[in-house]
């Protein structure tokens, strides 16, 4: 049996940055994404905010899946959701063409309940700006429990 | 539009979460993670065949309440917990809000508040503060 990942496995991750890039969002996509929600579209034509999900992380150049295996997940279910923190400058609007940033800003492990479960996991904080023209629109930062040894 | 600390915002109800929904949302993502879109993957939880909704979606709900209720791009910014996410396809939820502070900034009128997704009763499968700007 191969034992849990160790934190010098991970830690590693701390300071990665992302290529960067660019995302836009064109309208079939905010209309599904919006449908997604039970929504109508936005009569101001603005985007979903939902979307400050994935903008920044395939804007940045990644996806969820190679955010999964730079913190070495064990599973799909080792994944648990700490937090969003989602700022909007400005609203998100169709057919521009954003810039995105992103990088791994921190990267800590730690012992969850230790009194029963002794669950360990890494908790890990990946940071993205979203600007147009020079000027910033948006922020998301995505915090990601990465748990260990889960049978 | 009349805001004030304490005040209750009209809940926003998402009937059935749609599995169908959670596939196309799983396309737009690009997410791999088969516990969106294939029951029989989620079957082998233990939890039964229905899908996961994606934590954005849920979100999303939140996000049709208060735009319901004080306009399109009132959104500043959103700080999101997850204490209970897990949401299945079928399930029904209720977005539900209440304001906790009122301010100005830049002279912008600016709420915060409180909302949360309850399921039969079961309160804050997600939790988010939100700041708004008022109309």
């Amino acid at each position: 049996m191969i034992g849990p990942i160790s934190f010098d496995q991970v830690k590693h991750a701390k300071g990665h940055n992302f290529r960067g890039g660019k995302y836009t969002i064109e309208h079939w996509e905010n209309f599904l994404l919006t449908a997604c929600t039970g929504a109508e579209l936005m009569q101001s034509g603005a985007v979903h905010p939902i979307a400050l999900f994935h903008l920044p992380i395939l804007g940045s150049g990644t996806t969820i899946a190679e955010m999964f295996s730079l913190g070495l997940a064990d599973s799909d279910m080792s994944i648990a959701i700490e937090s969003y923190d989602w700022q909007l400058f400005e609203p998100l609007r169709e057919n521009l063409d954003y810039d995105v940033k992103g990088k791994i800003s921190e990267v800590t492990r730690h012992n969850d309940k230790p009194e029963d479960s002794g669950l360990i996991y890494d908790r890990i904080v990946f940071d993205f700006t979203v600007g147009h023209k020079g000027s910033p629109m948006a922020s998301s930062t995505v915090i990601w429990h990465y748990r260990r040894g889960l049978t | 539009m009349i805001v004030r600390e304490g005040d209750q915002v009209p809940p926003w109800t998402m009937a059935s979460v749609s599995a169908e929904r959670m596939q196309t949302m799983a396309a737009i993502l690009r997410d791999p993670n088969p516990l969106h879109w294939d029951r029989k993957s989620v079957a082998q939880l233990g939890i039964g065949e229905r899908c996961i909704n994606q934590g954005p979606l849920g979100v999303g709900y939140m996000v049709n309440m208060l735009q319901s209720w004080a306009g399109e791009n009132c959104i500043r910014r959103m700080f999101i917990r997850f204490p209970n996410p897990l949401i299945l396809d079928g399930d029904h939820i209720v977005s539900n809000g209440k304001v906790t502070r009122r301010f100005e900034e830049n002279g912008a009128s600016l709420a915060e508040v409180e909302t949360w997704l309850d399921r039969d009763g079961q309160r804050g499968l997600i939790e988010a503060t939100v700041t708004i700007q008022l109309p």
